[in-house]
């Protein structure tokens, strides 16, 4: 592993990481511990840069797994009074994980089952709940009036 | 609301985030994560082994916890020539030398000096046949004077230029007359030391104070002598000196003329060491049975071995018939190493009668006889027994026959040595 950056990786990393850094902000709803696992997923990419097949499945694995665990949860959004923000909140780790993966990084349901490790059946009824619950906390009323 | 609208909401909720640069802080982070991951794999390794050490260790001790160590059968021997001690006089290991008569049948150490040492028939002059290492000097008497004969280490001859008289009666030399770098050798005359560079064949007088001076004996670093007599001694700047040194300076005596010595004299309560401002302080003490102390104490070039002769008190381990046993102390100054003593005996029997019923003395080794003339090498000392040099080793104990004497007094010199 050479000590200099890999101008490869570097190219990499920074057509990714803004994007990455809002949905793990909104997955894990503290900016500062976004930013730390963001870190973290592509350190552990260095590690492996010539040698992973699919770069953006392994780091969005390490980036948003760590959110389900359940010593790893811990209240999102305080202090925080953007709607969006609080209803985000009112979500359980997982709900809100599927929500973002779903809606904000439109993946289909079956890709972010693999990249949670969850089947498919869980991540569609965590995505029916979040968005009903989501859209209960705006004040957008219950998910079966949607159109 | 519809499915469409909440991507909106999570972008502005998003928006304002600032732009991180995140790729030159985790490339930093991955290259210290593997020089953490080789640190720790070195370390497993080196956890493992040793752990492997230690178990290996532990079964081997017994399930008591004590080792599963037997001794030998076979003690552990000294080298095949070696001889066991006598017995030990005051503490001290002591060997028996062959008798009087038997050097003869001894095995040889060869060295320059050849089977007999005798005056050579015909000789070069010192100015013609220089030599770089002299093995020994005798003296040989011509007229009233004396003649220095030079042996070198490759066992030729060179007659050196002066003429040297008589001190109080006896030959001028003295048993540590040679340098240590064995290029000079230096002669006791009344009011004045001589000295003989043998490389250069170069005579030089130093003036000395009077005096009953009688023996001489280098300093180890070959630029001064101490010359002795009885009460006084002198240390005399024969090389390249300190700053401002005068050439003679009068230092401790001793009543013993042949007594100093450097870097070690022995005395008999104590082994002293001498100190460059001309004293000596006691290295170690010492409880032999001394009567008398003979000649000059000779100290090894290396090993901290010294060695002198001095005629005993009675020995109940030794027993005499016509003579007191005279004894060869080779003493350790260092502690580590064991001192020895080799007791010079008499005839295994009755020494040959005369007609008027006295002993044959030439036989018995009377006082005065005998006397330690140097070192061989670390392990060997020569000394001087009736009509014999021998050499004895101390770490065997064995007697060797170095030559056979057919001159009266010589020295000897590192030339010997191969």
């Amino acid at each position: 592993m050479r000590d200099t950056v890999d101008p490869e990786f570097a190219s990499y990393v920074d057509a990714r990481q803004g994007r990455w850094l809002r949905t793990a902000y909104l997955v894990y709803g503290d900016l500062e511990r976004a930013e730390e696992m963001l870190l973290r997923a592509f350190t552990r990419l260095s590690l492996r840069w010539t040698k992973v097949d699919d770069p953006d499945a392994f780091v969005q694995r390490l980036l948003y797994q760590p959110a389900l665990k359940p010593w790893n949860r811990v209240k999102a959004f305080v202090d925080e009074d953007d709607p969006v923000k609080l209803a985000l909140a009112e979500l359980t780790a997982a709900q809100r994980t599927v929500l973002v993966l779903l809606h904000l990084e439109e993946l289909t349901e079956f890709e972010v089952a693999d990249l949670l490790g969850l089947s498919h059946t869980a991540v569609h009824a965590h995505g029916l709940t979040a968005f009903s619950r989501f859209r209960t906390a705006l004040g957008a009323g219950e998910r079966r009036d949607a159109p | 609301m519809r499915r469409e609208d909440v991507q909106p909401l999570l972008f502005r909720a998003a928006d304002r985030l600032p732009e991180p640069d995140l790729a030159d802080a985790a490339w930093a982070e991955g290259v210290a994560v593997r020089q953490r991951r080789r640190r720790t794999v070195l370390i497993g390794l080196v956890t493992v082994v040793a752990m492997a050490i230690i178990a290996a260790v532990l079964v081997e001790v017994g399930s008591d916890g004590n080792a599963d160590i037997t001794p030998p059968n076979n003690l552990p021997t000294n080298r095949p020539e070696y001889i066991p001690p006598s017995g030990q006089i005051a503490g001290i290991d002591f060997w028996v030398a062959p008798p009087p008569g038997s050097e003869r049948f001894l095995d040889r150490l060869e060295t320059p000096l050849g089977d007999r040492l005798q005056l050579p028939g015909r000789v070069k002059p010192l100015s013609e046949h220089k030599l770089d290492r002299i093995a020994a000097v005798v003296l040989a008497k011509n007229g009233a004077s004396y003649e220095p004969f030079l042996l070198g280490s490759n066992a030729s001859w060179s007659l050196a230029k002066v003429r040297l008289v008589p001190v109080d009666g006896v030959a001028p030399l003295s048993s540590g007359a040679i340098s240590p770098d064995g290029r000079v050798v230096a002669f006791l005359q009344p009011g004045k030391l001589v000295t003989v560079d043998a490389s250069t064949a170069e005579i030089t007088d130093y003036d000395l104070p009077g005096g009953d001076l009688r023996s001489v004996s280098w300093l180890t670093d070959g630029q001064r002598i101490l010359v002795s007599g009885l009460g006084v001694t002198y240390r005399v700047l024969v090389g390249e000196g300190g700053y401002n040194e005068p050439p003679v300076v009068r230092i401790e005596g001793s009543e013993d003329p042949d007594a100093a010595t450097a870097p070690f004299r022995i005395e008999t309560r104590a082994v002293l060491r001498y100190l460059a401002a001309g004293q000596w302080t006691e290295d170690s003490p010492l409880a032999l049975p001394v009567q008398a102390w003979v000649g000059q104490t000779f100290s090894s070039a290396s090993d901290g071995g010294t060695a002198r002769l001095f005629v005993a008190q009675t020995l109940p381990q030794v027993p005499t018939r016509v003579s007191r046993a005279q004894v060869v102390a080779a003493i350790s100054t260092l502690r580590t190493l064991p001192s020895r003593l080799l007791v010079l005996g008499e005839p295994l029997d009755s020494p040959p009668q005369g007609s008027d019923g006295a002993a044959d003395h030439p036989f018995v080794r009377e006082p005065g006889c005998c006397a330690v003339l140097g070192w061989y090498d670390e392990g060997n000392v020569l000394v001087r027994v009736h009509g014999w040099i021998v050499a004895w080793n101390l770490d065997t104990g064995r007697i060797r026959r170095v030559t056979e004497l057919a001159v009266d007094t010589v020295a000897l010199g590192p030339g010997l040595r191969p």
